[in-house]
């Protein structure tokens, strides 16, 4: 027996078009070839203004000789482990929350409100008080990364258990689900777009929280590279610094996305 | 045999802002054996789907009584499964791993579930396609998953709520010969929701006529075309006999008898 439908493909995966992609390059370029104008006409000092190639060199110099007692590698793996480990206790624990505030009125009443006051929160306003509490060790300075990456988490997941349809929910009770196997079956397979979504928010709040984590007496990691360089006016590694983050950042985005990609191809086509 | 019994139900949703509602369903009265396919229609708000969630343990009556063999019905259960409108399938689930749901939520090892989860799909006319993701299908494909699915569980009673409304007219007639056959061999009692008096009539053991303000049952008809049709009469013949026009006509003024009234 055969379908008489008329058979429309998926819609392939939406391409980015080309001079989109030109028109960001050559923004990038616009930004640094002013940069390099502003800095060349001496329209600001160097000090505040270093040249791009100044930048560089900088960035060559913490790569090869390293700068505040390490290379630029280990600063770089001493914050991507703090973001990494960061993100992993917050989906340990957000996901769970959020599941628990999507599915139950206790939940809710007891954790939405807690939620609700950390989000708003800036790291710089806590960060004293964890220092009181936990000290400055490493958990502190996860914690406070930690802190910032839950809300996103934690509304990701309520707002995605809530993207299960009623007949998927009603389907699976028919077929006589626990509540566990609903949760486990059904609800958290159709929040996993909107964690997703909420994952790529909270890496985005972890890196800006990144440098505020570092002040608690780090002897690596980029943010205490920039506060380092900071301190001496070394403004040429400061950007540096800034560059790296945000390339960081740039790269785990897209890592996050081509995981979405293989792992969640429903996305747009159920 | 089964029974599934609803005696003098009436449904009401809850006030609004104060005031009454009028109740949504009231003194429905419907008895439905293994080997029954009734359909239910009506109007829009005539209350066909409330019907089908109060039968399927979704919604609990306000006054009269739901049964299985002198059990009252208290919430869903597997001896009754359900075909949604929009097929309600899994997208992050295979087709095949669809279809093993009801298996996989009783402990049925995954080997023996994927087994009867093929012989299913092969009965649905969908052999080979197991491994296929569910976008990968069209609309009819889809509603084939949601039978197989629903008929995987071994169910009593298979409860559909408008299961081929979305489909084209082409695709719906290979559906009712599908649904036809599957009931036959299942041996299931059907309860049907459709918009369809054409298809109700052609299908079913029985039509239901519901009216709606309150919805209740104001025709309620037994027809044997499905029987014929399974038993080698041409579905073309069957639906321009005079009788069947007489009885669509007859459905028909029931319906809007009421709309007129």
């Amino acid at each position: 027996m055969t379908d008489q439908t008329l058979q429309i493909p998926p819609a392939a995966p939406r391409r980015q078009m080309p001079w989109t992609s030109l028109l960001g390059v050559a923004t990038i370029l616009g930004v640094v070839a002013l940069w390099s104008l502003a800095a060349g006409l001496g329209w600001a000092s160097p000090v505040f203004l270093p040249a791009p190639g100044r930048v560089w060199a900088a960035l060559m110099r913490a790569a090869t000789d390293g700068y505040a007692n390490a290379t630029l590698l280990q600063h770089v793996g001493a914050s991507l482990w703090r973001v990494m480990a960061a993100l992993g206790c917050t989906m340990a624990l957000g996901v769970p929350i959020g599941l628990l505030i999507a599915t139950s009125r206790v939940g809710r009443g007891i954790l939405d409100p807690l939620i609700e006051f950390i989000r708003p929160l800036p790291p710089l306003a806590y960060l004293p008080l964890i220092i009181i509490w936990c000290g400055i060790g490493e958990p502190s300075k996860i914690l406070v990364i930690g802190l910032a990456m839950l809300a996103p988490i934690v509304i990701s997941t309520v707002s995605g258990v809530r993207a299960a349809s009623e007949s998927q929910i009603r389907a699976a009770r028919a077929f006589g689900a626990t509540r566990g196997q609903l949760v486990r079956e059904v609800m958290l397979p159709a929040a996993l777009p909107s964690i997703f979504t909420g994952m790529r928010i909270a890496l985005g709040a972890g890196w800006t929280t990144l440098v505020a984590a570092e002040l608690v007496a780090a002897t690596r990691g980029l943010g205490y590279m920039i506060q380092s360089a900071a301190q001496f006016l070394v403004t040429d590694m400061v950007i540096a610094g800034i560059l790296v983050i945000s390339a960081l950042a740039t790269v785990s985005e897209f890592a996050l996305r081509a995981i979405e990609r293989r792992y969640l191809p429903w996305i747009g086509r159920a | 045999m089964s029974l599934l019994r609803l005696s003098q139900v009436s449904l009401q949703y809850g006030p609004a802002e104060g005031r009454d509602v009028p109740p949504v369903l009231q003194g429905i009265n419907l008895d439905i054996r293994r080997g029954d396919f009734i359909s239910v229609i009506g109007r829009s708000g005539s209350g066909k789907t409330s019907l089908l969630n109060l039968a399927a343990g979704f919604l609990s009556p306000n006054l009269g009584r739901i049964e299985i063999d002198g059990r009252p019905v208290t919430g869903p259960g597997a001896e009754r499964a359900v075909v949604f409108q929009d097929d309600a399938l899994f997208p992050w689930r295979r087709v095949e791993d669809n279809v093993a749901l009801a298996l996989k939520l009783a402990g049925v090892p995954r080997e023996d579930r994927l087994v009867r989860a093929h012989r299913w799909l092969a009965d649905v006319g969908l052999d080979g396609q197991g491994a296929k993701q569910v976008w990968e299908l069209s609309g009819g494909q889809r509603q084939r998953v949601g039978i197989a699915r629903a008929l995987a569980a071994e169910p009593e009673f298979l409860l559909m709520d408008e299961p081929l409304g979305a489909l084209d007219a082409m695709t719906r007639d290979q559906m009712h010969e599908l649904l036809l056959r599957l009931w036959r061999q299942s041996h299931a009692g059907a309860l049907l929701i459709t918009h369809s008096v054409e298809e109700a009539l052609f299908l079913s053991t029985a039509v239901v006529v519901l009216a709606p303000d309150p919805g209740r049952i104001v025709l309620h008809e037994e027809f044997g075309y499905g029987r014929r049709f399974l038993d080698g009469e041409d579905p073309r013949a069957l639906k321009s006999e005079p009788g069947f026009i007489a009885a669509r006509e007859r459905l028909l003024s029931a319906i809007y008898q009421e709309e007129h009234a």
